[in-house]
């Protein structure tokens, strides 16, 4: 089988360039070397990280549609942002392919292209209408001329998500909530696999075993794409007013939205000498920065639903860490991770910052659990295995897609001959042949 | 009745091949009609409309006269059911098959290219085995059907059209191509052939152009290559022309890419003509028996132009083989009276 792979490359500033780069490997070895051509809009991309792969560049409106169609197979990844994910979708929609779902709500993407890219408001409220009715399309429009207080409401109401699926051969998805949301759908094959995470050696990160013979101050870490969701106000908040805060140190890795409001926030809670904003580093520094921390902060809410890259990496550094207990998050083994409730972040962030003064071995269980369950379970092989499975379930879908796509541009034309909505005897004429041509008798698909 | 496509304004063997048949049917004692559905194949989409609009046709009766039996001869008319239906298949839709992945494929050139190209192969796998017989245009074509939709089909050659009027004259110094002017014929090979002979090798080409552009092209590939005084565009010529051109050709070079069937080669023959193809060019490899009714080069300008070059010298080696090919066609039953027989047994 071969395959085109879309995705945003590294140095992209998204985790799913290291996605990409955590399955490739495993997925070239199961399918060979030369079965896998990733696909970039990027101008430049990592050639050392990417050695020996086929690597190709297109370009919107300039696709070498012959090359990508001698795969058998496209697959495309698709996330919230627009700059990583813009592109890529509209290729899916084009040419369909098996998507890799790496957001559930997928309301931003669709939110930063229609809106601010094409200046299209009147196609976004289209698109709403079209999901989620007329109420949706009046909802959305009062609220949308208020996007930055309104942005995570409209998400969590109007995901979006059946319209990055909408010409798809079906959907990827890593973990079993999103899969659970989107099996009601029915309208695509759809899988579940646990996102792939290599485990470093141990050995290979020193100060993993031996961070909890060290006493305080604890280092506590939180990093990634720190926007509005990642609770970072509860977080500083439950910091400045625990009693015993001087036994921590916070450090934040990563872009930051709106870094002048954080920088002000923390010196007017005092906390200039207790938290470190660091920016954005090289992969390896950030490593070391796990491998040396005692805490993890990894709050999502609300949450875009799925599973969490930065979660495995904290469990790849058998580092404990505190989640939000929402979303692929709430899936969690409660051993291999510590919960903080939705709208009780500071309580809970206390609570447990006081359970980790008094018994800091606990912890070091928890981590030592979670990076367990990485191993178990997120394997970049055996992803790779159900990948190629999900793959060959899209193949096998085409003639339905092909099948559904023509009953609807067939019920179209006859809903406007006859005038009517439910053209009863010539629908069902036309759904018969429909399903004679291109549905496998043998095969019952 | 007999179930064909048109394609607006373009006419080819296949359409003299519906005709064929319909006479010949007409001729045995039966009422034979044409139908031909009007084809269009891009965007893709499109392809998929005129399949389910075969699929939505009833020529099962016609005012309450049964139909006997229907023969599909090309895609999707093939697909239009019938309980007693013989199919003929004349050739695939070839971009879903053997060019998908080629430089004449368009198919693979449209972002949605391999869902269509899925669904032809499966409506094709799927509804050419419902038909009470199956049979193909060649060798070739069946080969193609059994390789790529795993389903068997008996090769049922036909003449060409007005096979019995073809005659054979002094031949003169040219070699004839007659053939509509377009990229799978491969016009330009042979023209670029010409500027790597030895002899004074000339060629006549017979043919309307496809598209006006061809012809362009064809003509400023000659001039380029300094061999514009060897060749003669003649564009569409009557009947009669053609046959007096054959006639007097001294060999007929046709060497398309992965021909069905190829009246060419047939004619060549019937005019007593020795047949130049290529090694690649599909159903006149059926016919053309390397050394002894014509020769089999490879698709290379220098292979084609050492062929060209060896019949324009061994003129009477030339007549030699284009006798045995008159008489190879003599010897292998290629009738219409013979085609009836097998599609009404």
């Amino acid at each position: 089988m071969k395959l085109n792979w879309f995705s945003p490359l590294p140095p992209a500033g998204t985790d799913i360039a290291q996605f990409t780069l955590r399955v490739l490997p495993a997925l070239r070895r199961a399918l060979g070397g030369g079965a896998v051509t990733v696909w970039t809009d990027q101008d430049k991309w990592d050639e050392k990280q990417l050695a020996g792969v086929d690597v190709r560049r297109y370009r919107s409106g300039a696709v070498p549609w012959m090359e990508i169609n001698k795969a058998d197979l496209s697959v495309f990844n698709i996330g919230n942002n627009a700059q990583f994910h813009g592109a890529i979708w509209q290729i899916s929609r084009q040419h369909p392919g098996l998507i890799i779902l790496h957001d559930t709500h997928l309301h931003h993407l669709f939110y930063h292209l229609y809106v601010e890219q094409w200046q299209d408001a009147k196609e976004y409220l289209r698109q709403i209408a079209k999901y989620y009715g007329e109420a949706g399309r009046r909802d959305a429009a009062r609220r949308m001329h208020n996007v930055a207080q309104e942005v995570y409401y409209l998400s969590e109401q109007y995901p979006l998500t059946p319209l990055a699926l909408e010409n798809s051969l079906g959907a990827l998805v890593h973990s079993p909530v999103a899969f659970d949301l989107l099996r009601r759908a029915r309208r695509w094959p759809l899988a579940y696999a646990p996102l792939p995470f290599p485990a470093a050696p141990l050995l290979e990160a020193p100060g993993s075993l031996e961070r909890f013979s060290s006493g305080p101050p604890f280092q506590l870490i939180l990093f990634g794409y720190i926007g509005r969701n990642r609770q970072l106000g509860a977080i500083l908040q439950a910091l400045a007013e625990f009693e015993e805060r001087e036994q921590f140190r916070l450090h934040i890795y990563g872009e930051l939205t709106d870094q002048e409001h954080w920088a002000a926030q923390i010196r007017e809670l005092g906390l200039r000498r207790l938290v470190q904003l660091r920016g954005f580093v090289p992969e390896a520094k950030l490593d070391a920065a796990l491998s040396a921390a005692h805490l993890a902060i990894n709050l999502r809410y609300p949450t875009m639903g799925e599973a969490s890259g930065s979660q495995l990496r904290i469990w790849s550094h058998a580092l404990p860490s505190l989640v939000s207990e929402t979303g692929w998050l709430a899936t969690l083994p409660a051993a291999a991770v510590a919960f903080v409730r939705p709208s009780n972040e500071v309580a809970d962030l206390q609570a447990h910052f006081r359970d980790f003064l008094s018994d800091p071995q606990r912890f070091q269980q928890i981590g030592e659990q979670g990076r367990r369950v990485l191993l178990e379970q997120h394997a970049p092989d055996v992803y790779a295995r159900a990948l190629i499975e999900c793959a060959q379930m899209a193949e096998r879908f085409r003639p339905q897609l092909i099948a559904r796509q023509m009953a609807e541009r067939a019920g179209t034309k006859l809903a406007s001959m006859l005038k009517v909505n439910t053209p009863d005897m010539a629908a069902s004429k036309v759904g018969c042949e429909i399903r004679e041509l291109l549905i496998s008798a043998n095969t019952g698909d | 009745m007999i179930a064909t496509v048109q394609v607006p304004f373009i006419r080819g063997g296949a359409e003299a091949h519906a005709e064929g048949l319909r006479n010949a049917l007409c001729a045995a004692g039966h009422e034979a009609e044409i139908v031909a559905v009007p084809f269009k194949w891009y965007p893709p989409e499109k392809i998929l409309d005129h399949m389910l609009a075969c699929r939505l046709l009833d020529l099962t009766e016609v005012a309450g006269t049964p139909v006997d039996l229907l023969i599909g001869l090309r895609f999707p008319a093939y697909l239009i059911p019938h309980p007693n239906k013989v199919i003929w298949i004349l050739h695939q839709h070839r971009t879903a098959y053997e060019l998908w992945d080629h430089a004449l494929g368009d198919l693979i050139t449209w972002p949605h290219g391999a869902q269509v190209r899925d669904a032809i192969r499966q409506a094709d796998r799927q509804l050419i085995p419902q038909a009470r017989a199956v049979f193909a245009n060649s060798r070739n074509v069946a080969d193609r059907l059994k390789k790529f939709c795993y389903i068997e089909a008996a090769p049922l050659y036909h003449p060409p059209p007005h096979a019995e009027e073809f005659y054979c004259a002094e031949a003169e110094d040219y070699f004839f191509f007659p053939s509509r002017l377009c990229l799978p014929k491969r016009q330009s090979l042979v023209v670029e052939a010409l500027a790597r002979t030895r002899q004074p090798v000339r060629v006549v080409f017979a043919g309307a152009a496809d598209h006006a552009s061809i012809r362009k092209e064809l003509s400023s590939l000659a001039a380029k290559l300094k061999v514009q005084k060897r060749v003669q565009w003649l564009d569409r010529v009557t009947e009669k022309e053609k046959r007096r051109l054959y006639a007097h050709a001294l060999a007929v070079v046709y060497p398309p890419l992965d021909e069905d069937y190829g009246y060419v080669t047939l004619e060549a023959m019937l005019s007593s003509k020795a047949a130049l193809t290529c090694a690649d060019s599909g159903g006149p490899l059926e016919f053309v028996r390397d050394g002894e009714t014509g020769l089999v080069a490879a698709a290379t300008p220098e292979s084609l132009a050492a062929a060209m070059d060896e019949l324009w010298k061994d003129r009477e080696g030339a007549r030699r083989m284009g006798e045995a090919g008159r008489a190879a066609y003599e010897g292998m039953n290629i009738s219409w009276s013979h085609v009836v027989d097998r599609l009404l047994a």
